[in-house]
């Protein structure tokens, strides 16, 4: 199966080639970006990243840990400390605060990991240096017949190079 | 007949295509992690010389006790407490810029959030020490956390002490999941120029980041939402280290202006160690293309904003303890002014809301040797703060015959020195061992200006956020 590597120096134009290559129908593609950019964030996947749901997850869990905790733990043992009731919500209101915001907070760290496949051991074979320079890869796996539709789309959307490798 | 062409254009034409140029922001980053001169291994020495000196001293007095300290009778809360709070209220410059300032699309934040969050994790590890130095018995210092023990007893959850650890560890959890997770796609930059060690450094802590399309997608989300965490973060931390004091009913100390005052101090000292460790190192490392004076300008409006705010908090102070009534509140604010702590509280009011009025002048804010003066000043200012409302509140309780006088000791004095020592420290390791300034973020504003050369800047400046 031959792969396309279309170098660019624009992520409007990745983004772009991208989208005509998806509605032409080759889904196989991956972009390298040196930079974070939203028309390519866009590109190949219109959802939202799933990132989000782990720090609501996070989130939840942090705030039902830090008022279950200090409430549990005040009645567990009771000891009457200026009169105020063991379950007292206000002051633990700012240990639940801080949960919410830990929990959370470690949660993103963990659904960057998981939605990122990272950590990785080994980086892909297309991966180039030049991609964490100011270059942005566009890979295509496709059929052999389609290596030149798919090149001159590439060069119609002003890449810079095109290889073909053969894999 | 045409004759043969020159022999040099033969060779011209089988010349090798040149290998691609590498960016310009990469090179110029990477160079400050390359190689170190004289200047930085001494200046290394000498931090690592203070913080031992500093770690023996405090050996002293686990040894012989709290009595080296200059705790007198009815002062307990001394330098250290002090120390951590200034540290608390230095570390909070960072994420205010990386998160408050990214959620306002502030993008000027790029050239600078690198080290202020550096500088926020290790002002919040040198803040955090002192908690372990000040309780003396440092062996039962983990009391503090709740966990199960045979005394089948739990940590009381209605003390702002126990507010104050978690704040501290969750602010300093989350200020470097942040730093680290800005990090990656830098440390991905680094792997992918670095030979032996570092290679093997980099290679690890990259963590295979290759900046593929999910990836930078799921980065952007994180970055997004632990931005938004981390906004009520850094507003709640200082509030709960304020009310360590606020919840107590010391003339002084009880007032419920406490939580905006000490977030608008914090803000304040830690703009100011930001420049005040920025200044130099744009200068020696050569980064004035990065780093502009620009930067420095929006920095020091934050610093006249937050003086303004804290001056104001000064005055409150005084008027509500004259509206007030209590003889208490009237004599401890009477003697912070002209009482034996007098020369104390005129630093800090010269420092914190005088010198600061400068900071109206354009001049002096793009003058960087005056800028570095008074953030030099601004720190000195608000050590005294903190000195001021701590001791001073303690001095002057409601029993005139426990009034007493509290001078620190030279151990104190010691650790406190030894405390700038440790920080800067670790900023120094920091400085060569990872990308200063945010390659990645300050490349999005370079590809775009080449996206859009007509240079519409306030459009490049407010690019490129998250969908």
């Amino acid at each position: 199966m031959p792969t396309l590597v279309g170098i660019f120096e624009q992520p409007l134009c990745v983004a772009d080639v991208s989208r005509r290559l998806r509605s032409r129908g080759y889904n196989d593609l991956q972009i390298y970006s040196p930079v974070p950019s939203h028309e390519i964030d866009s590109a190949l996947d219109e959802k939202p990243s799933r990132v989000r749901i782990f720090t609501l997850i996070g989130g939840l869990a942090g705030v039902t840990t830090g008022y279950a905790m200090t409430i549990w733990m005040a009645n567990n043992w009771q000891i009457m400390l200026g009169g105020k009731p063991f379950s007292s919500i206000p002051p633990y209101t700012v240990i639940a605060f801080e949960l919410t915001i830990l929990f959370g907070g470690l949660m993103t760290a963990l659904g960057l990991f998981v939605v990122g496949k990272l950590p990785r051991k080994k980086l892909d074979p297309e991966y180039q240096r030049r991609f964490s320079s100011e270059e942005f890869g566009l890979v295509v796996r496709c059929r052999d017949r389609d290596v030149s539709e798919i090149e001159a789309l590439m060069r119609d959307g002003h890449a810079t190079e095109v290889e073909v490798v053969e894999a | 007949m045409t004759p043969p062409p020159p022999a040099e254009s033969v060779a011209a034409m089988i010349r090798p295509t040149p290998r691609p140029r590498d960016s310009v922001v990469n090179r110029d980053i990477l160079n400050v992690m390359r190689g170190a001169g004289p200047g930085y291994w001494l200046l290394l020495l000498l931090c690592i010389v203070v913080v031992h000196v500093a770690g023996s001293i405090w050996v002293l007095q686990v040894y012989k006790g709290l009595g080296i300290a200059g705790y007198a009778h009815p002062i307990f809360w001394g330098a250290y407490i002090v120390t951590f709070v200034f540290w608390v209220g230095i570390a909070h410059a960072g994420t205010l810029i990386s998160a408050i300032l990214y959620l306002f699309r502030a993008k000027w934040r790029n050239a600078i959030n690198r080290s202020a969050e550096a500088m926020t994790i290790f002002a919040v590890l040198t803040a955090a020490q002192f908690l372990g130095i000040h309780v003396g018995r440092i062996w039962k210092s983990y009391f503090i956390l709740p966990y199960p023990n045979q005394r089948g007893l739990w940590v009381n959850f209605k003390s702002p002490l126990l507010w104050d650890t978690f704040a501290i560890s969750t602010y300093a959890t989350i200020s470097a999941v942040f730093l680290f997770i800005g990090l990656i796609p830098d440390l991905a930059i680094a792997r992918d120029r670095a030979r032996g060690v570092r290679k093997v450094l980099y290679t690890a802590l990259a963590l295979g980041w290759q900046g593929t399309a999910t990836q930078w997608k799921a980065h952007n989300r994180s970055v997004l939402h632990l931005s938004g965490l981390a906004t009520p973060l850094v507003l709640s931390v200082h509030s709960v280290v304020s009310w360590d004091f606020a919840m107590s009913i010391v003339p002084g100390w009880h007032a419920t202006i406490f939580g905006p005052y000490f977030v608008a101090g914090a803000i304040f000292s830690g703009f100011a160690m930001v420049l005040t460790m920025m200044i130099p190192v744009r200068r020696i490392f050569g980064l004035e293309e990065y780093i502009t004076d620009y930067h420095f300008e929006n920095m020091s409006r934050f610093i006249l904003l937050t003086s303004l705010i804290v001056g104001y908090a000064y005055g409150a102070e005084y008027f509500v303890s004259w509206y007030s009534g209590v003889e208490a509140e009237q004599t401890s604010f009477w003697s912070r002014a002209f009482g034996p702590y007098w020369l104390s509280t005129w630093i800090m009011i010269s420092c914190n809301v005088i010198f600061p009025q400068l900071l109206w002048f354009k001049k002096v804010r793009t003058h960087i040797p005056t800028l570095f003066v008074l953030s030099v000043l601004v720190n000195v200012g608000m050590w005294f703060e903190r000195y001021v409302i701590i001791i001073t509140g303690l001095s002057r309780e409601y029993d005139p015959a426990v009034w007493g006088i509290y001078t620190p000791s030279w151990a104190e004095m010691g650790i406190v020195a030894g405390s700038f020592a440790f920080f800067c420290m670790f900023f120094l390791i920091f400085l060569k061992l990872f990308p200063v300034v945010a390659i990645a973020e300050v490349k999005e504003i370079v590809i775009h200006e080449k996206e859009h050369p007509e240079g519409d800047w306030e459009h490049a400046h407010t690019y490129g956020e998250i969908h």
